[in-house]
């Protein structure tokens, strides 16, 4: 019997102009509380103003040498059941890209569908991305604009410090 | 503010200060070991929420006595602790931990929702901050609370044993302090029994609804938070050990 808990990959947002940002992943019995984890372990010290979770079974993530080497098979004729997927993308390795980014919406029955569609509809930068995810809106539990005070305002009264604040020992030693 | 008013108030808001300060000492001890790492995060963050609770008390309180509060902390013996044997109790299993923190979540929160109107405008502006991560707090505990009064045979019979066990004990909190009559009829806080009511019209229906039954009998073992339980000594032992090692260390 597997005992873990599932796992809920973690959207956060720093400012209301700015894109929500996959940050990395909790455990969680629950989106309620994934959401609580969340909160704890990603936006105790920084800003943020919005959290989003997903249970990671609902993204569809697929890589651009993953499509290179399979590409996406052609649409089927009848596209029923369509619904609003979340274009996630990756475009950039610099350091503060380490995850992918929310870009827009398409409307798709299934996720392939809708990665075919972002692929081909020249509002994603499409050549330049290098990890695509795609998340159906209805599989996302959002923190609501009532919760800032609670789960992000504290946050601004507390010290927080880069990791460059600290001192170092450097494990190399000088030689005479 | 008059002399008595002044040693009213100090009273109280040590008596705070301390049962934030017990309470975020015994959830420190589950760091490293949390049922979960997500978890052990989470309640070490509420842990030291509650320790910035307790310094901005007791603050308040050096304000008007001209203590440190550090020494407060470190220096002071058991006897004039002025904690509730409520927060004093050793942290237990997981649901006793949530339970107790739920409960005290739930007064600190009905407490502070009432003090941001307080006339003593140092306290109202204390317990305006406080009260967003308090809101916090609540929805964690309220939310593990469900999860285990309405989880599994086991878990409910774990929650329900430890409130048969804290029920009484929390009953102490709202024990009215020596002279507070003066802070009361001055709007700085309110009547105990005011917080009390407020408190029960929270947490009664909840427990309820969480498949938990709450004990007839709630007659705290003690009115009197001069009096500890054999734990709260060991707990002082633990805690100020590293700053007597060297008092006159800076940090």
């Amino acid at each position: 019997m597997d005992t873990q808990w599932p796992r809920y990959e973690v959207f956060k947002q720093d400012s209301p102009h700015k894109a929500h940002e996959a940050v990395g992943s909790v455990h969680a019995p629950d989106a309620e509380m994934a959401l609580l984890q969340a909160r704890d372990v990603f936006v105790r010290r920084p800003s943020a103003v919005s959290l989003w979770v997903v249970p990671e079974t609902a993204v569809f993530a697929i890589t651009a040498e993953e499509i290179a080497a399979n590409p996406v098979p052609p649409l089927p004729p009848i596209a029923t059941h369509a619904q609003t997927y979340l274009v996630f993308t990756k475009t950039s390795q610099r350091r503060s890209m380490t995850f992918v980014r929310h870009v827009g919406e398409i409307v798709a029955a299934t996720p392939q569908i809708a990665l075919q569609l972002a692929m081909e509809s020249g509002r994603f930068n499409e050549d330049a991305v290098f990890v695509w995810w795609l998340v159906p809106e209805s599989a996302i539990t959002r923190s609501e604009p009532g919760d800032i005070d609670s789960l992000f305002t504290p946050a601004h009264d507390k010290t927080y410090r880069q990791q460059s604040y600290y001192g170092f020992v450097s494990p190399t030693r000088n030689r005479k | 503010m008059n002399e008595s008013h002044q040693t009213a108030l100090s009273t109280w808001l040590l008596a705070m200060a301390d049962d934030q300060l017990i309470l975020a000492h015994r959830n420190s001890e589950w760091i490293g070991h949390g049922p979960i790492l997500e978890e052990d995060i989470a309640l070490a963050n509420i842990a030291q929420d509650e320790l910035g609770h307790a310094r901005l008390l007791y603050e308040l309180y050096a304000a008007l006595t001209g203590d440190d509060p550090d020494k407060l902390v470190f220096f002071r013996e058991t006897a004039v602790y002025r904690s509730t044997q409520f927060v004093e109790y050793p942290k237990g299993d997981w649901a006793f931990t949530m339970l107790r923190q739920y409960l005290f979540d739930a007064a600190e929160m009905v407490l502070l929702t009432q003090l941001v109107d307080s006339t003593y405008q140092p306290l109202a502006q204390a317990a305006a901050k406080m009260r967003n991560e308090e809101l916090y707090h609540y929805r964690h505990s309220s939310a593990w609370l469900k999860r285990l009064g309405l989880g599994t045979a086991e878990s409910n019979q774990r929650t329900q044993t430890a409130l048969d066990t804290l029920w009484p004990l929390a009953q102490q909190l709202f024990v009215p302090l020596p002279a507070a009559e003066f802070l009361t009829t001055d709007g700085v806080i309110p009547p105990a029994t005011v917080w009390q009511e407020a408190w029960e019209q929270v947490v009664r229906p909840f427990l309820h609804n969480c498949d938990l039954a709450i004990p007839t009998a709630a007659a705290p073992p003690t009115a009197d938070r001069a009096i500890h339980s054999p734990y709260l000594a060991p707990l002082l032992a633990e805690m100020q050990e590293v700053a007597r090692f060297d008092p006159e260390a800076t940090w």
